[in-house]
């Protein structure tokens, strides 16, 4: 039979332990008093009877048989009468207050004996009592028995070990109440903890603890195991999306290559085409398809660790400054005016070949869509809720509205742009950089429709204060 | 030049050697980080090309012992894992240049050379001369057969670069590197313009073109 949750839970065992300590200490206290108690009335009755029994012996070497026998009658009567017997030497009763000697098998040695009397109490009811006595063996050959009524002390001693009894058991019960009362309050909070974890374990990773805000230990651990949960989840999701999107990123480009390779053989086979041509484009196609997977690899690992890798709190100004110096004349070169507005003294958190990479990914796509004539800028500066914000604004057709949060997917470039080289990787890569840094990607619209040119695209990429 | 080949992958290295080769260098090859380290230790290379994951011992390991011996050759590690991280492991351990796989031909073979010139030049000098061409490093000036040009700064450091390494190709991927310090590839090739800035400085007014272009890997600085 399977014991009920209840009974198998720690704080469950650790009350029945300690119940199981508390008893074993009471019944020691109880036998220790017990011990005590009851020998200490045992050996004042003991020592009363000898009293008495040295009295009557005395009566009877100073006086004679008949002078004890005297003595009897008259202590018979008294307020707490001993019980007395006086036999003959071969055994008759002489005289006493009982009619029978308890001691069987008398030698002649003093010997004591506990035994039981009847007694008439007021109700007239008979009731027996334990007794005790002691028989000697008089001068003359005579046998005198002296006892006493033990039955008061043993009652009181009854009555002590009656009321430890009930105050253990009493304590013992509530004890176990208050045991199983803990146990399911913490049992509860547990169940719903392991009933988490076995949930997941059988693969429905969105489940989540209760956190019922009593910010105790079994809060700090539910808001743990969530914590994991969430972070585990966020890195399969990651894993898995990196699979996918590899196999996404790469079919498509590695399709086109083997139709174009194809093509080329069937056209050299003939005699038609020109071999080596045909190689230095396969070649390029083939650089095309790493520089796509390197991108896809540095994504799926941005996003699987989850932050960059070796951050250093550094000045973005530095970095902007950096990478204006490499664009500013590629800008010129393509009849593009180039801006930039760099705060000085800000700092952020992050690594700084990603984010250099970033910016550069922002210029590229920046100067990829902005025909001649147009204008860029980047720009440095600190929001007012303290974030560190880099943006790059271009004079380009700008991305749509509803387009927005599309462009930032992998891969996705929109129609007007087919034609355009570049792998499409660029904006995915500088949110997953984003991301790795605990920043994000806001697209707006650039500097408007101004003749042939705009609405542009202004792409915030912005990180937190460091 | 003698080339140490560690590459556990016995065809990319069978292809290294014969370009090597081809190029007129004499290639030793070892097929796993044990060999490779008793080849090193064995004879005088001028650069060695160590793949950085190896059975028996990894790259790593070879380069970190090599350089507790006190070999000083000139390391280029190659290797799949192209992050940050592990760019910075391989210089760590001791490597001179890190490259990712794969990589093309010509940018492999410009960078063993520069490896090479690098230890050549290990003195410092103050003046750089090439041709024509003089650079004071210390006043910061550049004449072409006597007539002052005006670079910018990054000009300037570009033109060091490039006289450092006159006569070989340098490749785009180690103009960004070596003169910008960043190690990823811009879609677009920026490094152009500036180059063509430069050349513009330096050609210009001149009959004869001193910075050269070369097709399918970068460029090269002709005396």
């Amino acid at each position: 039979m399977k014991m009920p949750r209840l009974f198998r839970t720690t704080p469950f065992r650790l009350t029945v332990l300690i119940l199981a300590l508390f008893a074993s200490a009471a019944s020691a206290f109880l036998a220790y008093i017990y011990i005590a108690t009851a020998g200490e009335a045992t050996r004042r009755t003991d020592r009363d009877i000898r009293r008495e029994m040295t009295s009557l012996i005395g009566v009877y070497d100073r006086a004679g048989p008949d002078a004890v026998n005297q003595a009897l009658i008259e202590r018979a009567s008294s307020e707490k009468p001993f019980l007395y017997l006086l036999l003959t030497k071969d055994g008759r009763r002489i005289s006493g207050s009982i009619e029978q000697s308890p001691v069987e098998n008398f030698t002649g040695q003093p010997a004591w004996a506990s035994f039981q009397v009847t007694d008439i109490n007021a109700q007239g009811r008979a009731v027996k009592h334990p007794a005790r006595g002691l028989q000697e063996r008089l001068k003359g050959g005579e046998v005198l028995f002296v006892g006493a009524d033990a039955g008061e002390d043993e009652a009181y001693l009854a009555s002590i070990v009656g009321a430890l009894q009930a105050a253990g058991f009493l304590v013992l019960a509530l004890g176990l109440g208050v045991g199983v009362l803990v146990s399911r309050n913490v049992s509860r909070s547990m169940v719903s903890l392991i009933d988490v974890v076995e949930r997941v374990r059988n693969g429905e990773t969105g489940v989540r603890a209760h956190v019922r805000g009593a910010r105790d230990e079994f809060d700090e651990l539910a808001q743990g195991v969530n914590d994991m949960l969430d972070r585990l989840e966020r890195s399969m999701a990651g894993h898995r999306h990196a699979g996918d999107a590899i196999a996404h990123d790469l079919r498509s480009p590695l399709t086109r290559l083997r139709a174009r390779l194809e093509a080329a053989y069937i056209d050299v086979e003939a005699g038609k085409g020109n071999a080596e041509e045909a190689l230095a484009q396969a070649l390029e196609d083939t650089d095309g398809v790493l520089k796509t997977f390197g991108a896809v690899l540095s994504i799926a690992r941005l996003q699987a660790a989850g932050q960059a890798p070796n951050p250093v709190v550094f000045d973005p100004a530095e970095l902007a400054a950096d990478i204006s110096e490499l664009y500013e004349p590629f800008c010129e070169d393509k009849d593009l005016e180039y801006a930039a507005e760099i705060t000085a003294g800000l700092t952020v958190r992050g690594n700084r070949e990603f984010l250099a990479q970033a910016l550069a990914n922002l210029l590229d796509n920046a100067v990829k869509y902005t025909p001649a004539g147009g204008a860029i800028m980047l720009r440095v500066r600190r929001r007012s809720s303290g974030e560190v914000e880099f943006s790059v604004t271009d004079t380009g057709p700008g991305v749509p509205d509803e387009d927005r949060e599309r462009v930032i997917q992998r891969f996705v470039r929109l129609e007007n742009s087919r034609n355009e080289a570049g792998a499409g990787l660029g904006l995915s890569l500088v949110a997953a950089v984003a991301e790795a840094h605990g920043g994000r990607l806001e697209l707006s619209e650039g500097p408007g429709k101004v003749g042939e040119m705009g609405p542009g695209l202004r792409v915030a990429f912005i990180l937190p204060r460091a | 030049m003698r080339i140490l080949i560690v590459e556990d992958d016995l065809e990319a290295a069978e292809a290294m050697a014969r370009g090597l080769t081809e190029a007129g260098h004499e290639c030793v090859r070892g097929a796993d980080g044990r060999e490779g380290l008793a080849a090193a230790q064995g004879g005088a290379f001028d650069v060695m090309v160590v793949d950085r994951m190896m059975p028996k011992m990894d790259g790593i390991q070879l380069v970190e012992t090599l350089r507790r011996e006190g070999d000083r050759t000139p390391v280029l590690f190659l290797s799949a894992l192209g992050e940050v991280g592990d760019r910075v492991d391989g210089l760590q351990a001791g490597a001179d240049d890190y490259l990712v796989k794969p990589y093309a031909f010509p940018e492999l073979i410009a960078r063993i050379e520069a490896l090479a010139r690098r230890r050549d030049t290990g003195s410092v000098h103050t003046l750089l001369k090439v041709g024509e061409l003089e650079m004071d490093l210390i006043a910061r000036a550049v004449h072409r057969a006597g007539k002052a040009l005006d670079l910018q700064p990054r000009e300037f450091q570009l033109l060091e670069f490039m006289m450092r390494h006159a006569g070989q190709s340098v490749t785009r991927t180690m103009l960004l590197e070596k003169v910008w310090h960043y190690h990823f590839d811009p879609q677009t090739n920026v490094i152009d313009v500036h180059i063509s800035r430069l050349r513009s400085k330096i050609d210009k007014g001149f009959d004869r073109a001193m910075l050269q272009t070369v097709r399918g890997a970068g460029y090269r600085l002709d005396a």
